[in-house]
């Protein structure tokens, strides 16, 4: 619609597929981001693949190669049951991802929706909201998931369920914390005092504008949301054995620690990775998107 | 000042009566009937039955709500179905050991994190900055248990620097702080990690203000701008992290307990949802979850104090 009312003055002078490139290739040139970006398509493909590279099924036990050292049939030695680690890690990445995308999609929608409601509607409402958004906010979010996956049972789909409790009221302040910055901007005004309604204005005005923080603050929360995941695997109440994830794998290894280290130190490498390389993607992000939002995100995290 | 000071305590008071809520429809979220699901398979009919009756649940849900927090309120969190104790006994007991994990984790991560973030902001750009912050990123980014197991394998099996176990039943207390000493570094690490990235980010934020590039301007000797001038403002944001890791670092510290098979607040809440004894999670989770809201409460009124432009917005 502000297509056709205001002339676009960029379309003549730069072609827009140099633009894209140019904004890309602002992206591109952050050292962090990019590394962190090409890790994640690496493990994706990894998990998407599974089936396929996993030299050996993740529940496959070998029984008469317990605990066996690495060799050329298990390049990382294998587990009490003779499952190989190398196969179980592979396996393992998909439960991850699948808990930081789940998580990821789950908190955005609702902590934004949420965030962004308050933060517009204002007055009671918006009290009324943080103040509930706040009590959730007070619990340590890993003890809440604990306790709600406790309450409900272990599965893949509650643990989910129970992170994203936990994770949402924190990208809901945030949203909330950018949306009355943007309020009060003249754009708004005027957007309602040419009569478009509010749940318009808030869809096509206040959300775009105040996406790139909350994005920023989701990447972080994918990156709590695996850690959070291991935690409650490693702690026995999370995704249930034998299936391979990689707190299950720790928590495997544990008690073979020194006898074979290989079992829960190559698990918790992998975990260490995927959230290196979120958290080089979120600080990226946070660099390039808006210097500016520093001031939201960080600290609201935890 | 005092108005702030009453505005704070209210807050207080109705975030903790939102977490009584919260906990009471923890056990309710249970699925089918509670009451049977925490006395197990081979509960007899009239034991379900007379849990169900201590429990409330044959009554309506808001008679049910209201009594809960009457009581949570009184101190009466319960009884625990595994030993007969009252809750709230079984919670304080454990609190010593927790308290004692959580505070030398937080002092280790104060005095690691803060001079580090400063330090690492202050050289912004440089190779010890950029040192810092790749160590930092590690610490956020290892799970703490898994630093917890490989402290064990290096530093209590190949080097016997401490013991593995988190804890001893020996009442000497240096025993007791050598055994605690391997635990609280490792918390400490992962908290000052956080810590020190958002030390830093502040202390930047602080760097680039108006005020500073006119001190430079004037001549003020770099050393006096970063310590008179900068620190001082940059003392907020960080007491106010440190408010915020406090909240975290209970969390990690449920791991690190059970890492060191140490006994504390958190292995208490895991060992009670094993044994199903829902009462006693409700119990520990409220109180770790109060413990939260008392700390940053007393903090946002500390700076209050030092900060007048806190209690004015």
């Amino acid at each position: 619609m502000s297509a056709e009312v205001l002339p676009d003055t960029t379309a003549d002078t730069v072609p827009r597929a140099r633009i894209v490139r140019r904004i890309l290739g602002r992206y591109l040139r952050h050292p962090g981001l990019s590394l962190g970006l090409f890790v994640l398509v690496l493990l994706s493909f990894v998990a998407i693949a599974a089936p396929w590279l996993a030299p050996h099924g993740p529940t496959e036990a070998d029984l008469m190669n317990t605990l066996a050292h690495p060799s050329g049939e298990y390049l990382l030695g294998t587990d009490q049951y003779g499952r190989d680690i190398l196969s179980r890690l592979i396996w393992g990445a998909r439960i991850s991802l699948e808990v930081a995308l789940a998580v990821v999609a789950l908190s955005l929608t609702f902590g934004s929706a949420i965030g962004a409601i308050a933060g517009y509607a204002g007055g009671w409402v918006e009290r009324i909201m943080m103040v509930c958004n706040d009590i959730l906010l007070a619990f340590p979010g890993f003890l809440l998931a604990l306790a709600l996956v406790a309450a409900r049972g272990s599965s893949l789909e509650n643990v989910i369920l129970a992170v994203s409790i936990a994770y949402t009221p924190r990208v809901a302040a945030v949203m909330r914390s950018v949306v009355i910055t943007i309020r009060p901007r003249p754009f708004i005004e005027a957007s309602r005092a040419i009569g478009m309604s509010s749940s318009r204005v808030l869809l096509r005005h206040v959300l775009p504008n105040a996406l790139p923080p909350v994005i920023v603050v989701t990447t972080v929360s994918a990156a709590t949301a695996i850690l959070a995941e291991a935690g409650l695997s490693f702690l026995g109440l999370g995704v249930q054995p034998p299936t391979a994830t990689w707190g299950n794998i720790i928590s495997d290894g544990q008690g073979f620690i020194t006898s074979n280290p290989l079992i829960s130190l190559s698990a918790g490498l992998c975990i260490a990775v995927t959230v290196i390389a979120l958290n080089l993607l979120g600080d990226g992000l946070r660099d390039t998107l808006d210097p500016q939002m520093r001031r939201y995100t960080g600290e609201r995290m935890l | 000042m005092l108005r702030y000071t009453a505005r704070r305590l209210l807050l207080m008071s109705i975030t903790v009566i939102g977490m009584v809520t919260v906990v009471f429809f923890l056990l309710r979220a249970i699925p089918g009937d509670p009451a049977s699901y925490m006395l197990g398979d081979y509960a007899t009919e009239e034991s379900v039955a007379a849990l169900k009756a201590e429990l409330g649940l044959d009554r309506p849900v808001w008679e049910q709500y209201l009594g809960f927090v009457k009581r949570a309120l009184t101190g009466d969190l319960g009884t625990s179905v595994v030993t007969g104790q009252p809750a709230f006994d079984e919670v304080l007991e454990s609190i010593p050991w927790s308290a004692a994990l959580s505070v030398s984790g937080i002092i280790i991560a104060v005095l690691a994190g803060v001079p580090l973030g400063v330090m690492s902001a202050v050289r912004h750009g440089t190779f010890a900055d950029l040192f810092v912050m790749l160590g930092a990123l590690i610490g956020i980014s290892f799970p703490v248990f898994w630093v917890g197991l490989v402290c064990i394998l290096l530093l209590a099996h190949e080097v016997r620097l401490f013991p593995a176990l988190g804890a001893s039943s020996s009442q000497d207390f240096f025993t007791q702080v050598h055994h605690l000493m391997l635990p609280a570094l490792v918390l400490g690490f992962s908290v000052a990690a956080y810590i020190a990235r958002l030390t830093r980010s502040a202390m930047l934020e602080v760097l680039g203000q108006d005020f500073v590039r006119v001190a430079r301007a004037m001549g003020v000797p770099e050393r006096r701008i970063v310590y008179r001038l900068a620190l001082r403002n940059a003392l907020i944001p960080v007491l106010a992290v440190i408010g915020v890791t406090f909240a975290w670092s209970l969390g990690s510290a449920i791991l690190v307990e059970a890492v060191f098979s140490r006994p504390g607040l958190g292995s208490m809440i895991l060992k009670a949802v094993f044994a199903r004894d829902y009462q006693l999670v409700q119990a520990g989770v409220f109180v770790l979850a109060s413990a939260v809201v008392l700390v940053n409460t007393s903090l946002d009124i500390v700076y209050g104090w030092v900060d007048p432009r806190v209690s004015v917005s």
